[in-house]
């Protein structure tokens, strides 16, 4: 690993200035599960490096008075996990984040880390979008959201700028009852990256589907949402959904599976999610 | 028996579960240099120049080594290999020069100022490939190369070794056949993964004393490469292995110990380390071999297989000093513990440009039973036969005759089938919950028999204290599977006096005597056999003097909780710790001294095999075989299979430490499942694609399945206490059994390792 200047800021201004003044050229240090592996390796090699684990309001995970879900940049993996409001509200948000790599690396690695990262198979970045969360970022302009839909560009490309950071993430206050499934196909269940991950989840009448791995970047398929929306779930609804859904996702042969395997797979987890949703509409119905 | 048969703690557990036992990464020492290694980009080239003059500028660079410096040739069995490439490099990520320096980074950072001219060459991707006439040779002077005569390289030729078993009349015994099938298998090349990466120190001394600290199974086999590489003799040379955090083959043989002693050489005494990233693991250090196999078996209607010819074409790899004999040992076992009359096997060692292969858990059983026993199963159901009852009708009995044609007085082969069918309920259906799941059982067999040299030796010294306390001395390594612990016992055992009281004491070369490698599954039966002389040896001179002492006739005497005792008077005793130094007389004189006692041991009467047809009545020290019987639950919308349960059944002469070789037979089992799901080295154009955790997975603790372990007991006549090998056996069935499991729940052959989601939908979709 080349040498490299540590700073370790006490505020966003601060943290925000040094990033600023060594463009490009610095690095944001979070949980490091990711960043240091890629510096020993020499894939990034920064000359700065700026830890804002330090930094106090990026520690919690809370309510705010909108009742909207507040996750802070520093929160980790395992905490968001076995978090009571996480878990009770989204459990599916929790799965995804206890699927995520070792509980060594969990006690490390932050949610926000992984989107930061933008891997096109983040496994928290599908529920993340099935929930139209937002991404809180501090700037030299002050704080401002984007829309996770906004924020992948492309593989491990955000569309953050040079001084911005991501201080948390924000779910909006849901009025229904949020029924979702996080769902993760990898070679080996646990500690391994995902081949294909997928959240399918349902606000009122509203079925949303999300996917990772599929694509240069985690996606929504709108599509196959827009053409499920106000229909009944059969079987053959289903059917004629998947379908749908192939023609939206772009998977690519590599190492760790075919593309034929990552379509099948798509299917696997798009299917099984529609029918755990119709399962529970069947219960709501009868009951 | 007070001590054997009882589960002993370990006796180095303490230290390891605390993390106070230093291995060889730990060691620091002062002013310590660091090494790092130049590697080849290429699979086959040759090596047109070595530019070292930029990295030799660099501050805090000390000296820099490249092949030719030290082209002798070194090798276990064939010296072919050297420690950095001379003249051409024949994988990726072959050494070609080496660097010393002040730091780890600032070496690395001379590797990179290195500059290397190279003139590609064509390379061999593959054994079969490299058969072929018009192959590229990856070792054109393979004629001049020295070999031990056992084995038949083919100069001219990418082969070197082909191992050939002719019995019987193989024409005839296909003609006799109501069915003759033909089936084709692979196996990719796996790596070891220990959990500690291998790592070696030296440092050599105003007067050329060099002294290597390695993470090593083998410091007598690393010392002998060593000596004849570097022109060292023996006396001057020292290898110390401190600890072993898990070997599993991977540290037999020699590695990257020959990479730091030339550095060491040139560094004014200071000592060098070297310690090898987790992808140089995957990459630089050995690998399994892969293989193709080709298995064309004759049957009668009844079940019995009376025609067998084989074929076995290793990819070794760029180097295969030590993996021709994984080769010989496949050939020697190629039907598998089955009693077959009509054998032809070829077993074909190839080089490659691929990772070096050499030794790794089961030496060749693992691949070849993954062949063998899905071929058995797919005989029974062409006959329409059940397959335990195939099992029954060819499998080796007492008195049946191994395919070199070996008779056999003691296999418990049969028992340990009974008892996994029964332990596995393998005629019992379970059915899954979920729709979307299909359960299903299978079994394999598997046997192993120590790969060793005719006339290996052991040696043991046991010393007895002043307060009856003792030290036993051997090179035995504890490498995770437990020897501290059993070969301690063993010296409990005969000399009465409990573990607490014994140190063990292994692994350095000056102080601990000679002990041919711990590999083989060997080092309960060699070693032990050792120590148990050396005590007995021990035991002898106590009984001399009790006898003197006492005045009562030795053959009367026997020991007991740190006493000799009569048998006749138990109370007319001496203790072990009034003896310990000698016998004082009653008019104050003394005789004799201190009780040290020696063993030394070969397995008797190995010999060699019948150069032409591979035919031998005694090949090896003895066989050790069992069955595995598996559960597996399998989605088939996502491929994704599950090992619910295991049964292991091995006949193991005698269980010396209850608990450690369950322990033993886990490991196994498990390491078995990563292979069969799991594992492989994804190779391309030579290069290794998954060299890291990330895309190289072996099962975690999500992966295991419930299991049930039993032994049978039939002694071993020339084992300690009767006890045989069990750490590599034991590993040999557990891929077969799954691949069979997986045939029994959905009727389709995966006959290629690992048998992954995406080969099961496949399959299913076809």
């Amino acid at each position: 690993m080349k040498n490299f200047q540590y700073f370790k800021p006490k505020s966003l201004k601060e943290a925000s200035e040094i990033l600023s003044k060594h463009k490009g050229k610095a690095h944001i240090l979070n949980g490091g599960t990711d960043l240091i592996i890629r510096m020993r390796d020499r894939i990034i090699e920064p000359e700065v490096v700026v830890d804002i684990k330090e930094i106090d309001e990026l520690n919690s995970i809370h309510l705010n008075k909108h009742g909207e879900l507040i996750i802070g940049a520093c929160v980790n993996l395992n905490d968001i996990a076995h978090n009571k409001i996480v878990d009770e509200n989204y459990d599916f948000l929790s799965k995804a984040a206890h699927m995520v790599g070792s509980s060594q690396v969990r006690n490390r690695a932050t949610m926000v880390g992984n989107i930061c990262n933008a891997s096109p198979l983040a496994d928290t970045a599908t529920p993340l979008l099935a929930l139209d969360a937002k991404v809180l970022v501090y700037g030299a302009e002050g704080k401002k959201e984007i829309s996770i839909h906004d924020f992948f560009i492309w593989v491990r490309k955000t569309c953050l700028k040079i001084g911005e950071i991501v201080i948390g993430i924000k779910i909006p206050s849901y009025s229904n009852d949020i029924l979702g499934d996080f769902q993760k196909i990898s070679r080996r269940k646990m500690v391994d990256l995902s081949t294909v991950c997928g959240t399918v989840l349902k606000n009122g009448d509203d079925i949303r589907i999300a996917l990772g791995a599929v694509s240069p970047t985690p996606i929504r398929l709108r599509k196959t949402e827009g053409f499920i929306k106000g229909k009944e779930l059969t079987e053959e609804v289903i059917k004629k959904a998947l379908e749908v859904a192939v023609s939206e996702i772009s998977p690519i042969d590599d190492i760790r599976a075919s593309k034929e395997y990552r379509i099948n797979m798509t299917k696997v987890i798009i299917k099984r999610g529609l029918k755990k949703i119709r399962q529970k509409n069947l219960a709501l119905a009868e009951g | 028996m007070e001590f054997v048969g009882k589960s002993v703690n370990r006796v180095d557990g303490i230290k390891k579960v605390t993390g106070s036992l230093k291995y060889v990464d730990d060691i620091k020492m002062h002013g310590m240099l660091y090494a790092a290694v130049k590697r080849s980009i290429y699979p086959h080239a040759k090596i047109i120049n070595i530019d070292i003059t930029k990295a030799k500028k660099l501050k805090g660079v000390v000296d820099i080594v490249i092949g030719k410096d030290f082209p002798k040739r070194v090798g276990l069995y064939l010296e072919d290999k050297t420690f950095l490439a001379v003249d051409k490099v024949r994988y990726r990520g072959e050494g070609v020069a080496a660097v010393v320096a002040k730091t780890e980074e600032l070496a690395h950072k001379a590797v990179d100022l290195i500059e290397v001219e190279y003139e590609e060459l064509p390379a061999v991707t593959s054994g079969v490939e490299g058969l072929k006439e018009d192959a590229p040779l990856v070792h054109p002077d393979l004629d001049k190369y020295k070999w031990a005569p056992i084995f038949f390289p083919k100069e001219g030729t990418n082969i070197s070794n082909h191992y050939k078993l002719r019995k019987g009349n193989i024409d005839k015994g296909f003609e006799n056949a109501d069915i003759v099938i033909e089936n084709d298998f692979y196996i990719p090349h796996v790596q070891h993964v220990p959990i500690e990466n291998h790592s070696a120190i030296a440092k050599m001394d105003a007067e050329g004393f060099l002294t290597v600290w390695a993470s090593c199974q083998s410091p007598f086999a690393v010392r002998q490469a060593l000596s004849v590489a570097f022109d060292i003799p023996l006396n001057k040379l020292r290898v110390i292995s401190p600890a072993v955090g898990g070997g599993f083959g991977g540290k037999a043989g020699t590695t990257l110990e020959g990479i730091v002693i030339p550095l060491a050489m040139r560094t004014n005494g200071k000592p060098v380390k070297l310690t090898y990233s987790r992808e140089d693991e995957f990459v630089n250090s050995f690998v399994r071999q892969g293989l193709h196999a080709r298995i064309k078996t004759g049957a009668k209607k009844d079940g019995k297989i009376v025609a067998v010819k084989n074929e076995f074409i290793w990819d070794g790899g760029a180097y295969t000093e030590y993996g021709v004999n994984i080769a010989k040992a496949a050939g020697y076992a190629s039907t598998g513990p089955y009693d077959i009359e009509n054998v032809h096997s070829d077993s074909i060692c190839v080089y490659t440009n691929h990772p070096v292969g050499g030794p790794f858990r089961g030496f060749g059983m693992c691949e070849i039973h993954f062949a063998i026993e899905q071929n058995m199963d797919i005989v029974a159901d062409k006959l329409n036969i059940d397959k335990v009852k195939i099992r029954k009708i060819n499998g080796l009995k007492p008195g049946g005759v191994t395919a070199t044609g070996e008779q056999l007085d003691v296999c418990g082969l049969q028992e340990c089938l009974d008892e996994v069918v029964k332990d596995i309920e393998y005629y019992k259906k379970e059915e899954s919950n979920e729709p979307n799941k299909v359960r299903a059982k299978g079994i394999a067999f598997g046997f192993k028999a120590p790969s060793m040299p005719n006339n290996v030796a052991s040696s043991a010294i046991i010393k007895i204290n002043e307060d009856g306390t003792l030290h036993l001395l051997t090179s035995a390594q504890d490498i995770g599977q437990g020897s501290d612990t059993v070969l301690t016992q063993i010296a409990s055992e005969i000399l009465s006096i409990p573990p607490e009281k014994i140190t063990i004491k292994t692994g350095d070369t000056d102080h601990t005597p000679y002990e041919w490698q711990t590999v083989a599954s060997r080092i309960t039966y060699c070693a032990g056999n050792a120590i148990k002389l050396a005590c007995e040896d021990a035991k002898n001179q106590l009984l001399e003097l009790a006898q003197i002492k006492l005045g009562i006739y030795k053959r009367d005497l026997e020991l007991k909780d740190g006493n000799i005792v009569s048998k006749i008077y138990p109370d007319k005793k001496v203790s072990i710790s009034e003896l310990s130094l000698g016998l004082s007389m009653p008019d104050g004189s003394g005789i004799h001294g201190p009780i040290i006692g020696r063993g030394s041991f070969i397995p008797p009467n190995i010999r060699d095999a019948d150069k032409l047809t591979g035919l031998g009545d005694k090949p090896v020290a003895f066989w050790t075989f069992g069955c595995q019987g598996v559960e597996i639950e399998v989605d088939i919308e996502t491929g994704k299979i599950k090992v619910l349960n295991v049964a292991s059944c091995f006949d193991v002469g005698k269980v010396i430490n209850p608990k450690l070789i369950e322990g033993q037979v886990e490991g196994a089992i498990v390491q078995g499942l990563g292979t069969a799901l799991f594992e492989e080295l994804i190779l391309k154009d030579g290069k290794v694609l998954n060299p890291n955790f990330v895309d190289y997975k072996i099962p975690t603790f999500d992966d295991m399945p419930k299991m049930i372990i039993k032994f049978v007991e039939n002694a071993e006549e020339t084992g300690p206490f009767g006890a045989r090998g069990i750490g590599e056996p034991s590993m040999v069935p557990a891929a077969p059994a799954i691949a069979n499991a997986v045939y029994n729940a959905l009727g389709i052959r995966i006959n290629s390792l690992p048998i992954t989601s995406e080969k099961i939908l496949k399959a299913l979709k076809k």
